[in-house]
């Protein structure tokens, strides 16, 4: 099985605190992050920082559809930020897509990880989303096939880096219970690779 | 004495409860509640469902519009479901344009009727390229306590299957197009969704969370079941879930989506 290739630049913009570009495949973001600011009244949390997320698409304003990517993010940044470092602060992460070819919110969840490392905040581990396809033919792949009507389900996985259990889980298509298992095993193999990727990026910089 | 207990340490008073095996509503911890469906409480609407699941309650109306197929799919109709969240159902809301709960429970509603297939939208075509139904499903949350997406997909689709619409008669040639209102006929859904929505807390799985329990909790995950299939495993985030874990969530939804099955057929039964 082919594995996929990432690439990633670290600190490309100069006003955030953390950011990245970061591709995966054909599938390219650039996420900034910066955190902890100062919130909104109405927003600031007494015990925790309260994170915001913002996806923008590539062309137009966002829609629904970004929304649920936006609460998917921000749930998982929340999850892996120390928000009890930095109560009454926000911490806001900021994703631009740039190209899609079928792992999006994988993709954009990776760079938000490896932008929030860039930034220097505390965190209480590290995330890896990994994406896998169902093909029509029942096979199991990493890449999504050319054609769209190809695919039969899409899993999207995020694993933490500590225990390696399951942070987020979203899915697409139909499926039996057995491919959703085998799904969850091959991606969380694979997430030992994406965290590798992360600390390997974070030494070269 | 438990009342200002409960509002000066709600998380205590949680785990108090827990302890002892039970969740304050007096449930056990794999102990759903009960469900209620409604048809065609809407008479103007083509089809309309209210359901409720404990106190949450959601209205589903369903209006059916002729208009052009996107040129893009020009086989296929439309099916366009909204959630609204008005400031009636919880003190959380306010008046004015959909809040981000809102417009992400239309999304995954929407992801639901998309992965499940239940309805072909090939069917609702009445002329390729000219003429096809448009549904608005509209679903209307008059009390929000917890498990909305759940409550959700039970009223949509008990208000798709008692959809009918009037026959349409299409001349091509002369763009002419002849409805006939006596004549109706039901949709053909081919299967149904149930969704189960687990909260975590402290170790702890609790089936069909209320809303304290939700806002408490530190995870979620919404488990979608169609004839023996998943279609939609959803968990936004926060805190982890072991594999073993998932998967007996995904067993409990099994069991509790043919109890609602079952429910939505009686309903019918009894119209």
């Amino acid at each position: 099985m082919s594995k996929l290739k990432s690439s990633c630049k670290l600190g490309i913009l100069s006003r955030p605190d953390g950011s990245v570009l970061f591709s995966q495949d054909e599938t390219t973001v650039v996420a900034g992050v910066y955190g902890p600011v100062e919130s909104k009244a109405n927003k600031a949390l007494v015990e925790k920082a309260c994170v915001e997320a913002h996806f923008r698409p590539k062309s137009g304003l966002p829609g629904v559809k970004d929304r649920l990517n936006e609460s998917i993010i921000r749930n998982v940044c929340e999850a892996a930020i120390a928000t009890a470092m930095y109560p009454r602060t926000s911490v806001v992460v900021v994703i631009q897509e740039m190209q899609n070819n079928g792992q999006l919110i994988s993709c954009a969840l990776n760079a938000a990880c490896l932008a929030l490392l860039d930034s220097g905040i505390d965190m209480k581990c590290m995330f890896a989303a990994v994406t896998c396809f169902i093909h029509k033919d029942e096979s199991l792949v990493f890449t999504p096939p050319i054609n769209e009507d190809q695919v039969k389900a899409m899993f999207m996985f995020v694993f933490d880096s500590v225990e390696k259990s399951i942070i987020a889980s979203h899915t697409d298509g139909s499926f039996s219970v057995e491919q959703y298992k085998d799904a969850l095993s091959l991606c969380k193999e694979e997430c030992a690779n994406m965290f590798d990727f992360f600390k390997k990026s974070l030494t070269i910089k | 004495m438990s009342e200002q207990y409960k509002i000066l340490h709600p998380v205590k008073y949680f785990r108090d409860h827990l302890a002892h095996k039970i969740r304050p509503d007096g449930r056990e911890f794999g102990e759903y509640r009960p469900i209620v469906v409604n048809l065609g409480s809407i008479s103007t609407a083509d089809g309309s469902a209210i359901a409720k699941v404990g106190r949450t309650t959601v209205v589903c109306g369903i209006k059916a519009e002729l208009c052009q197929p996107k040129a893009e799919a020009a086989n296929e109709g439309f099916l366009i479901p909204n959630v609204e969240l008005p400031p009636l159902c919880s003190s959380k809301f306010r008046p004015g344009p959909p809040t981000e709960q809102a417009q992400v429970a239309t999304q995954l509603v929407a992801d639901i009727l998309k992965n499940s297939d239940c309805l072909d939208l090939k069917t609702l075509c009445i002329f390729p390229d000219k003429l096809a139904w448009c549904l608005y499903a509209d679903l209307i949350c008059l009390d929000l306590d917890g498990a909305l997406i759940d409550a959700c997909v039970v009223a949509l689709m008990a208000a798709l299957k008692s959809v009918t619409l009037p026959a349409v008669q299409y001349d091509p040639a002369l763009d002419n197009k002849q409805v006939n209102v006596q004549e109706r006929k039901a949709l053909s859904v081919t299967n149904t969704p149930i969704a189960t929505t687990f909260a975590m807390f402290d170790d702890k799985i609790l089936i069909d969370p209320t809303v304290d329990e939700e806002d408490l909790s530190t995870s979620l995950v919404t488990i979608v079941v169609k004839e023996e299939e998943l279609c939609f495993v959803h968990k936004p985030g926060g805190c982890v879930f072991t594999e073993e874990q998932l998967l007996k969530c995904v067993e409990e939804s099994t069991k509790r989506a043919t109890v609602i099955e079952e429910i939505i057929e009686t309903a019918f039964k009894s119209l």
